[in-house]
């Protein structure tokens, strides 16, 4: 016999008292890796949004009326058919001193169209522009060998020394000429040529303009799947907004300039426009999310600090109930040392068991109620580094909460504990 | 000439309390020979139990010299006396005592725990030891399947278990019936005639004729004297 069969029957003896304990201490370790686990995948998942999207720097008019959404990040509304920029404010941004930050600016005009019965969203541009910038956009049924490189993820270390990673994506692709269509020429999303029912090569006419479908583009989701794309002044004399532009999306090297002064020499230049940069309305939220981070681990250490005063409490009474028993053991030759480490490994068993149930149910409820909590189509995956930190966690609690009831135990004299007197 | 067990030199004990000083042993001495069996007999708050304690290796005299076959017990550490008290001496006391979620053999195993045997050999010591008080076939039951006789029994067990040449018992027939008391005693005697010296508190004057002599304790001193050493009432064996 060795002194862990001690310990192992006395928790078999307890079990009601042992069951509440573990329950306790998995309760709050399952708080902390259920948060973590949810918040650690929103953020993982909000840079992901971000990354995909070539753009990184949006120009809008000072106005509102359409909504845009960039992973989420909602820019303010702007209107279609209220002239707020123009051509020359897209000439303009080659007269910045930062502009060789700018990899790509993808002007647009956008409008609704009256086609017959249907209302269409023409969007005018410069496709290949329009394709470095939207990295996911494909056209159907065309190899254009649009293989883009894996994602290189730079560190990027904001002011105040927070690092943010982000990918960064290669807009070089090798089909883009291809992509350079005529003034005669649409290349119309998916929903809208199924329900105009256009296939490739159809023609279609806009304002008294014979158009050719050059192509269809294949269905993404986004809302490039509701619009037909054609050259910008094409757009311009169809919509009849001659020199209008709705919306400059850019694509801004940050490792090569300070985005800053990027940003302050494009308000001065445009300052009748509103330019967001998506990488610092990412920092912002996850600024929130890390707040958010902060508010839960706060829950979670509280409800874990109640999870070890409730082993210690039950762990010191157990000590109290055993006294006679503690009594025994000193005299038949037990010292102080094997009496506390019978009271430790009751409470290291108890921590190690509790936190490997806390993980799996703190995983457990990450992964099927994590989305609804955080409003989010995100999945939880099983985090093996967790259960590192959960056992660490539980098996710390564990040592903590023993160490006062061990110490009870054995400085306890047997002449009292055994009431020889 | 006889070699002596355990050596008692003017041992006093005083206990505090609130602000009072209550001595429990009044300067006691006392020789007790190996292979001897002697019972400590006596009223309550005699101080016969605190003299127990005290040879017991537990409780600290106030003052005056123990030793245990030749050992000055307070002056070895405390876990020192933790050692000693698990190799030298076996203990019976009040109530059994036995460990209520430990089987009848983990019961007996217990003094074993932290040696350094094989958990076969602990086996076979602690199987041998029941056989020894004739619980052999009771050995996987717990202390709440046993009867009273069968719980003190294994209490016996366990004290003998580690083979310690001194054994301290502490009221072990108070709450068992006679007949069954009888047979405790039987078994005592019979250990005693197997070499152990056995030294035994006990309210029962049934009991002392079991033993070899027969110690009164009246307010902490020895009620029977002669001279500076031991007295007694010898009482013969039946």
């Amino acid at each position: 016999m060795q002194l862990y069969h001690i310990t192992l029957n006395n928790l078999r003896r307890r079990k009601a008292k042992m069951f509440f304990v573990l329950l306790g201490l998995a309760i709050g370790i399952a708080t902390i890796v259920s948060v973590y686990g949810v918040v650690e995948t929103m953020k993982t998942e909000m840079t992901r949004q971000v990354t995909e999207f070539g753009v990184n720097v949006v120009i809008t008019p000072d106005a509102g009326g359409l909504t845009f959404s960039y992973g989420g990040i909602t820019l303010p509304e702007i209107m279609y058919d209220v002239e707020q920029l123009s051509t020359e404010d897209v000439s303009k941004l080659d007269e910045l001193s930062s502009n060789n930050m700018i990899r790509v600016v993808a002007p647009k005009l956008m409008g609704m169209y009256q086609h017959g019965p249907h209302k269409v969203i023409l969007v005018g541009a410069n496709l290949s522009q329009e394709f470095q910038v939207k990295p996911w956009l494909r056209v159907q049924d065309q190899q254009y060998g649009f293989q883009i490189e894996e994602a290189q993820v730079e560190a990027i270390e904001t002011e105040d020394g927070k690092k943010m990673e982000f990918e960064n994506i290669d807009l070089s692709r090798q089909d883009l000429e291809q992509l350079n269509i005529s003034d005669g020429q649409v290349l119309m999303g998916s929903a809208v040529a199924a329900s105009l029912k256009l296939v490739e090569g159809d023609l279609i006419t806009l304002s008294g303009l014979e158009m050719e479908v050059y192509g269809i583009l294949a269905e993404s989701g986004s809302a490039e799947d509701q619009q037909i794309f054609m050259n910008i002044p094409v757009a311009q004399e169809i919509l009849g907004r001659p020199g209008e532009i709705t919306i400059i999306e850019m694509a801004v090297d940050y490792m090569s300039g300070s985005e800053e002064a990027l940003l302050s020499e494009l308000n001065q230049a445009l300052p009748h426009t509103h330019i967001t940069s998506l990488r610092q309305e990412t920092l912002r939220r996850d600024e929130m999310l890390v707040r958010l981070v902060r508010f839960g681990m706060a829950i979670s250490l509280l409800v874990l600090l109640v999870g070890m005063l409730v082993v210690s409490l039950t762990m010191s009474n157990s000590v109290r109930e055993r006294t006679r028993e503690i009594g025994v053991f000193r005299a038949l030759g037990f010292r102080k040392y094997h009496i506390a480490k019978i009271i430790m490994m009751e409470g290291l068993l108890i921590s190690v068991v509790g936190g490997l149930i806390g993980f799996i149910g703190g995983m457990l409820i990450a992964r099927y109620a994590g989305p609804i909590f955080a409003g989010m189509d995100i999945i939880v995956p099983w985090r093996f580094d967790l259960l590192l930190i959960a056992t660490g966690l539980a098996i710390a609690i564990g040592l903590i909460s023993s160490i006062y009831p061990a110490y009870q135990a054995a400085k306890q004299d047997p002449v009292e504990a055994l009431r020889f007197i | 000439m006889s070699e002596i067990m355990i050596s008692l030199r003017d041992i006093k004990k005083v206990y505090k309390s609130m602000g009072d000083e209550v001595e429990a042993i009044k300067a006691v001495t006392l020789d007790i020979e190996k292979g001897e069996s002697v019972s400590v007999m006596g009223q309550s708050g005699s101080g016969k139990s605190t003299l127990l304690s005290i040879i017991g290796a537990l409780n600290p005299p106030t003052s005056g010299i123990i030793e245990i076959d030749g050992i000055d017990i307070y002056k070895l550490s405390q876990e020192k006396r933790a050692d000693f008290r698990r190799e030298y001496l076996g203990f019976v006391f009040q109530q059994f005592q036995l460990i209520p979620y430990l089987t009848a053999l983990e019961n007996a195993m217990l003094p074993l725990t932290t040696t350094k045997r094989s958990s076969k050999e602990k086996r076979e010591m602690a199987v041998e030891s029941l056989n020894r008080v004739g619980l052999a076939d009771k050995m996987k039951r717990l202390p709440n399947q046993l009867s009273g006789g069968e719980q003190e029994r294994v209490a016996i067990a366990r004290a003998i278990v580690n083979a310690p040449p001194l054994i301290l018992a502490d009221e072990p027939t108070g709450s068992l019936d006679t007949k069954t008391g009888d047979e405790i005693m039987e078994l005592f005697q019979q250990l005693n005639q197997e070499g152990l010296t056995i030294l035994m508190v006990t309210h029962n004057p049934e009991n002392t004729r079991y033993m070899g002599r027969t110690i009164m304790m009246k307010d902490g001193r020895l009620s029977m004297e002669q001279d500076d050493l031991v007295q007694v009432v010898s009482n013969k064996r039946q």
